[in-house]
């Protein structure tokens, strides 16, 4: 990027993760001139693709792609820039007792999988899916909506409120009756009224944790099981899956898209504060303390990035920033790369199959998560913790040298707050979940080159990502929907005019969704053309 | 063919007594079947040593609503509240106790031994909690509206509320909708820094719950308790005589009004025909046939057992088997020779007047939630103990007390073992938990009733075991209690209701259920004449 580039712009956005990308790629096609600026060497935030050791490159942080909004996909023609994804068929879950579940996008060979474990689970399985499917119908278009504020004194939010509980209304009052357990219950609880199969809820009820500091009976859980029906109904496509090249090329993809739009793009622009004047903000200052002044600024990073480090707190509200500073982060999750020699060889199901292809979930039972959980509560990390792994050199071989593979383990629970120290217990953390693993696949210890073990810690120092959560804020009830991230600001705004929050931490909330870029954007565009938006 | 029956009641417990003594008051003569030889329920006061009165299970009778104490006259019919001015003392286990006062002034100021910081913020917490317990009180005794079809007057009362809630200050408003769905140990360390502090509130939402101060959704459970009782402590009031009393003043009021109660009469099943309640039949055959039946049993006794299957439809049925109903408390009740000495505590009779709280540390409540998880009683449990005889010294003999401990956590299920044969270990935990306060305390027991989820199902006839009928867990409250589309009190089952705690507002010694749902039946059956 040239030196000479423009001292001003109509929006800077601060961070070049996804979202950020995102919300520059739609102003961008709305002909404002726009510059994003990203810390880091490489773009993507969480979202990227990193040749970690020679020849193995590893989506660091991110690893799998599910609910990356096809209207951004079709918006920005990303396969156009670039974008392709691969399938990531089913989940394989080694149990302790040598035998193993491994669900698959096929309904039928799942059911019939199913069924070895239980009949009357194989019949429920049918049920459960339909079910979730009308579910995701009703939950998908709040994706994309700005959050309705009850308390706010305006007709709008009073008629936003009224539409939505109008749609409830109409839902049949079995879908009402599961609506509200979704979104109150623990995703045990909710898969006990479905299932007996003990592993089968401990495997299901896993992605109700993921970046979560809450274990599988924690009410508040069961939501996040819809997410992985949300992709089915647009067909297998935007299922689980992959992006070519590691997940970073989603974010280039996005990149690319917001650069032929006319966006700017700098990396190694690391930002030391927000410039405001009279209570608006007026652009930024970097680091080396270049001065860039926009009309707009939006900002991808977390709430206690950019209102506590990035912004004098006294020019807030001090009710805001006492919100923004109760804000929780509390990160639950590590990361433990591995550069392999061959693949693993599990137990239970010896031998190079299909089940290497998709997720394998370290997730036997439902006491074992529960317990994982238990030990971070206390501060410590789980000795036996879930892990989910996958393998994306099997599908993808350009990521791995010829022959060797890069697995990518996701790990919970790795409490930020630990009781001790992150930096001398890092490489403890990652002997626990190699042995974890070996536990059902001896020969991994033999087969590892490299490693890379991502505390919470690391993930904050080296990605932003403050308490190392991976969502930019837990996504528990409490956080989400008009109450992300404050009560009252959930609508893209802050309370400092011209400054707009875009990422992760406002609705709805973390994963590649591109959601919250997309819908801060508009709620930008609509700001601007209202005349709201005065120097 | 006996007299057909206005209203059959069936259970005397007192949600059963309040609908009974609000149904005769609206012109009705309901009759009260009780399968016990007495009527309260869970609100009963019974002989566990000879000379010594204990309120078996129930020993809080402060969230009786107010005005139900008035209009049905019970101080009349003899129920006297006593009040105590500390309403509960936190025990620390390094004698550096917590007194919460009636009046918040002078909680501040003992606060202020622990945190200046905390003293200062108590006030603020005080009030509102209140505030938001006070806006939610009506709520209490509303009949949650029908959500596929709201009546006129529902939406009446629902608007009038979102005018309240519109009132409150913006804060409080956004920390009602927070607090709901949060876990309440993360609520009180948004306050609190002092540990036993955070504890001591932490617990009001926990209680009777499967589930510990990190469950999200306890912080609901802690709303529903401050609109029962605002005050940021809890209840404490006591009735002389112990709940039996209370009970039995609901039981002569509703008497006095007209209603009939018959003990000893155990109801075998509902008299359902042409899908119609025609009435119930005993266990010894007779049968009462009435124009409507009410049921204070929990929805599970109430559908899976005294219900023929065949009379409902398979879904409800299922989603009844789906109720959830695990409870989570025991009971330990012992008859004291002399009054326990606590540690740090000189004597000082007026500091154990209201509710003792055991469970130091929030990390303490949490671990023993944690045994429940996996099928154990906590070996070291959350504790809220009354000493009764402080205050009322009528229920044993001249110096000597009684102590009524609840407990949590003892699951339904045992893994190991069953509560048959776990029983008394469970009670040694319970008393080994109480000497570590009050040493010397085991060698003043002269007799000791332990009560596990066991006999609170058999006894007591708790499906489950579950002191409130069901979790009162977010998806369990309100428009969803027992069960969405039948909050209402009515059932699929024209002619038969419900009126115990598993309807709104649920659990607690409050009458409420019994009396909202004495309006609705009367109602109904006013429509019908």
């Amino acid at each position: 990027m040239s030196a000479d580039a423009k001292s001003h712009y109509d929006a800077i956005v601060i961070g070049g993760g996804h979202n950020g990308l995102v919300t520059a790629a739609y102003l961008a096609r709305a002909g404002k001139s726009v510059l994003v600026l990203e810390r880091r060497h490489v773009l993507g935030g969480a979202a990227v693709t990193e040749e970690v050791f020679p020849g193995f490159k590893f989506s660091v942080c991110s690893y799998v792609v599910s609910l990356l909004r096809p209207e951004i996909i079709r918006e920005l023609d990303l396969p156009r820039h670039g974008l392709e994804i691969l399938p990531l068929d089913g989940t394989f879950t080694p149990m302790s007792n040598g035998d193993y579940l491994w669900r698959v996008n096929d309904h039928f060979k799942t059911r019939r999988e199913i069924a070895r474990h239980s009949k009357l689970d194989a019949e429920a399985y049918d049920e459960y899916g339909k079910a979730m499917v009308d579910m995701g119908r009703f939950v998908k278009p709040i994706l994309s909506m700005t959050p309705v504020d009850p308390t706010s004194r305006d007709w709008k939010g009073f008629v936003d409120l009224l539409r939505l509980g109008r749609r409830f209304q109409a839902l049949s009052p079995g879908d009402q009756y599961n609506q509200v357990q979704l979104m109150s219950m623990s995703a045990i609880d909710f898969l006990d009224q479905w299932f007996e199969t003990d592993v089968l809820k401990a495997t299901m009820s896993a992605s109700g944790i993921i970046g979560t500091f809450l274990g599988v009976r924690s009410p508040g859980t069961a939501y996040v099981l819809l997410h992985h029906y949300m992709g089915e109904i647009d067909g297998a496509f935007r299922s689980w899956g992959f992006a070519r090249g590691g997940t970073g090329a989603i974010s280039n993809a996005i990149a690319d898209a917001a650069r032929e739009a006319g966006a700017e793009i700098r990396t190694n622009a690391a930002i030391a504060r927000i410039a405001t004047r009279n209570g608006k903000a007026t652009g930024v200052v970097l680091e080396n303390g270049q001065e860039i002044s926009a009309q707009v600024v939006c900002s991808s990073v977390d709430p206690r990035l950019t209102f506590l480090k990035m912004m004098e707190s006294k020019l807030l509200p001090s009710d805001f920033v006492e919100d923004i500073e109760r804000y929780k982060f509390r990160g639950s999750s590590g990361k433990v790369n591995l550069a392999l020699d061959g693949l693993p060889d599990f137990r239970c199901l010896p031998g190079k199959g299909a089940h290497l292809r998709g997720a394998i979930s370290i997730s036997p039972s439902v006491d074992y998560m529960e317990r994982a959980y238990d030990e971070a509560k206390y501060g410590h990390f789980s000795r036996r913790p879930y892990v989910d792994i996958v393998i994306p050199s099997l599908t993808d071989p350009s990521v791995a040298p010829p022959g060797k593979h890069v697995m990518s383990c996701f790990v919970q629970y790795a409490p930020y707050n630990l009781k001790g120290n992150w930096d001398t217990e890092r490489e403890a953390f990652g002997d626990t979940v190699v042995d974890t693993i070996a536990e059902h696949a001896p020969n991994l210890k033999s087969l590892i080159r490299h490693r890379q073990v991502l505390t919470p810690l690391d993930l904050e120092r080296e990605f932003g990502l403050s308490e190392g959560n991976i969502f930019q804020g837990e996504l528990t009830l409490e956080q989400l929907f008009f109450l992300r991230p404050a009560p009252g600001w959930a609508q893209y705004r802050t309370p400092v005019r011209n400054l707009y929050l875009c990422g992760s931490a406002t609705h709805p909330g973390g994963g590649i969704m591109g959601a919250p870029g997309r819908n801060a954007a508009m709620k930008l565009l609509s700001d601007w053309r209202r005349g709201r938006v005065r120097a | 063919m006996p007299e057909t029956r206005d209203v059959v009641i069936i259970g005397g417990g007192h949600n059963g007594l309040v609908a009974a003594a609000y149904l005769a008051k609206a012109g009705f003569s309901p009759l009260v079947l009780e399968r016990r030889e007495t009527v309260g329920g869970a609100a009963v006061t019974e002989e566990i040593h000879p000379g010594f009165r204990c309120p078996t299970l129930a020993h809080s009778a402060g969230p009786l609503l107010p005005h139900i104490a008035r209009e049905l006259d019970l101080e009349r019919h003899g129920a006297r509240w006593l009040r105590p001015q500390v309403r509960v003392l936190a025990l620390s286990p390094v004698g550096k106790h917590l007194p919460l006062y009636d009046d918040p002034a002078r909680t501040a100021t003992a606060l202020a031994r622990h945190s200046e910081k905390d003293a200062q913020r108590y006030g603020e917490f005080h009030e509102s909690l209140g505030r938001i317990g006070r806006l939610a009180r009506p709520l209490l005794s509303l009949t949650p509206p029908s959500v596929d079809a709201p009546e006129a007057g529902d939406v009446w009362k629902l608007l009038k509320l979102g005018k309240d809630f519109r009132r409150l200050p913006r804060k409080d408003a956004y920390r009602l909708l927070r607090w709901g769905p949060m876990a309440v140990a993360d609520l009180v360390s948004e306050w609190f820094q002092t540990e036993l502090l955070r504890a001591a509130i932490a617990a009001r939402g926990i209680y009777g719950m499967f589930g510990g101060p990190w469950s999200a959704g306890t912080g609901a459970n802690l709303l529903v308790q401050a609109a029962i009782e605002p005050h940021s402590a809890g209840p404490a009031d006591f009735i002389q005589g112990g709940m039996g009393a209370l009970t039995a003043a609901l039981a002569a009021a509703a008497r006095g009004l007209g209603a009939e109660i018959r003990c000893g009469s155990h109801v075998a099943r509902v008299d359902v025909r042409d899908g119609q309640a025609r009435g119930v039949v005993l266990s010894t055959g007779e049968q009462i046939p009435a124009r409507a039946v009410v049921s204070n049993a929990d929805p599970k006794r109430t559908f899976l057992s005294l219900i023929d299957p065949t009379d409902l439809d398979p879904d409800f049925l299922n989603r009844i088997r789906n109720f959830r109903s695990s409870g989570a408390v025991g009971k330990v009740n012992l008859a004291l020779a002399q009054p326990p000495r606590f540690q740090g505590l000189d004597g000082d009779g007026a500091l154990l007047s209201g509710r003792i709280h055991i469970g130091p540390e929030i990390d303490y409540l949490e671990r023993a939630f944690d045994a429940a998880k996996y099928g154990a009683f906590s070996p070291h449990p959350y504790c809220d103990v009354t000493i009764p005889t402080v205050l009322d010294p009528s229920l044993a003999p001249a110096g000597a007390h009684v102590m009524s401990v609840t407990v949590q956590y003892a699951p339904e299920r045992l893994r190991e073992g069953d509560w048959a044969s776990r029983r008394e270990a469970f009670g040694d935990a319970v008393v080994q938990t109480l000497e570590e306060y009050a040493p010397g305390l085991s060698s003043a027991i002269l007799a000791r009733q332990v009560i596990t989820p066991r006999e609170l199902e058999d006894v007591y006839g708790l499906t489950g075991g579950h002191i409130f009928h069901g979790e009162q867990a977010l998806d369990q409250i309100f428009t969803m209690r027992p069960l969405l589309g039948w909050a209402r009190y009515r059932t699929p089952i024209p002619g038969l209701y419900l009126c115990g705690a598993g309807t709104h507002p649920g659990g607690r010694v409050t009458g409420a259920p019994g009396s909202n749902a004495a309006r609705e039946i009367a109602a109904d059956l006013k429509r019908a004449r």
